[in-house]
């Protein structure tokens, strides 16, 4: 038995001697629970879904492997993607047509995202996924942030896969109390986004929401609500390809697994209610500052197991929150004035 | 397509997606309630399966899918929360499936071909590593 394995029971013992050994497990399930809950409601408010929240905390603040992490991050994002997939559809926003054809990219991206994770961890590189992570946890809240805007797209004509692959779809807007009759364009752009995003998901254990939002509102021209909600239906069917390779590889930890789920499903419910109610106010940049300090400190543990930098941990945090909360003060007031100049423009 | 069938789909593609997630949290939890009560499953005491901490401790390798079900009928906790998280998994795939039905029956050509290649993917995720 190693040192690390001898000195872990140490700590352990020594703790039972004022609670059951049975008390401290119940403890920890609660906790993992509660960092599920944590990363569910986050995800939700954000729009970016649980796992972008839950594989820093698991592995920042908890002291899990990465690999259990993101194993237990994307099968947890199957359920939150299932759950709100599953009032989308029924209101039939979401594009199920549009999204089943642009899963043939994702669900091969996957695949592929998964073998490089692979790849990764045989070859001690975890590191890069840290650094990854926080990259792309970063970069992911540009076209959050941008949703503040535009509802619905510039009207531009169709192309030959509009008529090819029957991008033509409506929905009944609630609050434009209007049918908004739509068409999708640059098909194979799109797929090429959505590889990128399948690659993305299995490499990291996350829905990547943002991406397949991308491929669809930049590439495909689709209006806002139909980009997300598509997104969010084929979240589901992307997750569930990396999590089977996940399994048989062993990167899923059942208790760990059971517990995130149990949370992420209640914390985005949570935050699916609360989104209604917040969704206008500016309470929302302070969930932003907190994603983007995830996001930082990633990078920053990245190129610490790296010894790339020598920045202690305690700087790590303490730089991640100065530079997460100037970012996010300046793009709230770049917002602020783009929205005053579009107030001039319009009147 | 008529309004009615596609409405028809659309409700059968979210009711799946619901009873989906249902069953599978409701399989995690009694699943995890069984593993607390019995202080541990399948001869693994409690305090090792709940070591998230250590790579070398147990994790889904050790529990195969062609088990998952007869552990779970068993009463094994560990397998009903397997069994659980596989439901999650079958979810999204029978979406897939549903709508491959769903172009069959319209007679979509290109569609049925293009979610037959996403099923075809996702089952090959099932095998790839074994």
């Amino acid at each position: 038995m190693s040192k690390k394995s001898a000195e872990f029971h140490f700590i352990r013992s020594r703790n039972s001697e004022i609670v059951s050994p049975l008390l401290m497990v119940i403890l920890e399930f609660l906790q993992i629970i509660f960092a599920g809950i944590l990363a569910g409601f986050l995800g939700a408010i954000t729009g970016l879904g649980g796992g972008t929240v839950l594989v820093p905390v698991l592995t920042l603040f908890f002291g899990v492997p990465i690999i259990f992490a993101v194993g237990a991050s994307l099968i947890s994002t199957i359920a939150t993607s299932a759950g709100s997939a599953s009032a989308y559809t029924k209101e039939k926003i979401a594009n199920i047509k549009i999204g089943v054809g642009l899963e043939v990219a994702t669900t091969t991206g996957a695949i592929l995202g998964t073998l490089a994770l692979v790849y990764v961890e045989t070859h001690d590189l975890e590191w890069l996924i840290y650094v990854l992570f926080g990259s792309v946890l970063l970069f992911s809240l540009l076209p959050t942030i941008k949703r503040t805007f535009s509802e619905l797209p510039p009207d531009i004509p169709a192309d030959w896969t509009t008529r090819v692959f029957q991008l033509r779809g409506s929905y009944y807007d609630a609050r434009l109390k209007t049918k908004v009759e739509y068409k999708g364009v640059r098909w194979w752009a799109g797929e090429m986004v959505m590889f990128m995003a399948g690659f993305i998901s299995g490499l990291l254990g996350i829905g990547s929401g943002a991406l397949k939002v991308m491929g669809m509102d930049w590439a495909m021209n689709l209006p806002m609500k139909v980009t997300t909600t598509t997104s969010n239906f084929m979240i589901g069917i992307t997750a569930a390809t990396g999590s089977s390779i996940y399994w048989s590889l062993g990167y899923v930890q059942p208790f760990l697994a059971a517990g995130t789920a149990i949370g992420v499903v209640l914390g985005s419910y949570v935050g699916a209610k609360m989104l209604v109610r917040i969704s206008n106010g500016d309470i929302r940049w302070i969930f932003f500052a907190v994603l983007s300090f995830l996001g930082i400190e990633m990078i920053f543990r990245g190129l610490y197991l790296d010894g790339l930098s020598t920045i202690t941990p305690f700087w790590q945090v303490s730089i991640s929150l100065i530079v997460s909360v100037a970012l996010m003060l300046s793009a709230f007031s770049i917002i602020r004035v783009k929205r005053r100049m579009m107030h001039i423009v319009s009147r | 397509m008529s309004a009615d069938s596609e409405d028809k789909f659309s409700l059968a593609i979210s009711a799946i997606l619901k009873v989906g997630v249902m069953v599978s949290l409701f399989l995690i939890v009694l699943g995890s309630v069984l593993i607390f009560v019995n202080n541990g499953s399948n001869g693994i005491p409690l305090d090792q399966l709940a070591n998230v901490s250590s790579i070398s401790g147990i994790n889904s390798r050790d529990l195969p899918l062609s088990n998952v079900v007869t552990g779970a009928i068993h009463g094994s906790g560990l397998y009903i929360v397997a069994l659980g998280l596989w439901v999650l998994v079958f979810t999204p795939i029978s979406v897939v499936f549903a709508s491959l039905m769903n172009f069959i029956f319209e007679k979509n050509r290109l569609y049925v071909v293009m979610s037959t290649i996403v099923l075809v993917n996702l089952f090959l995720a099932l095998f790839i590593v074994s």
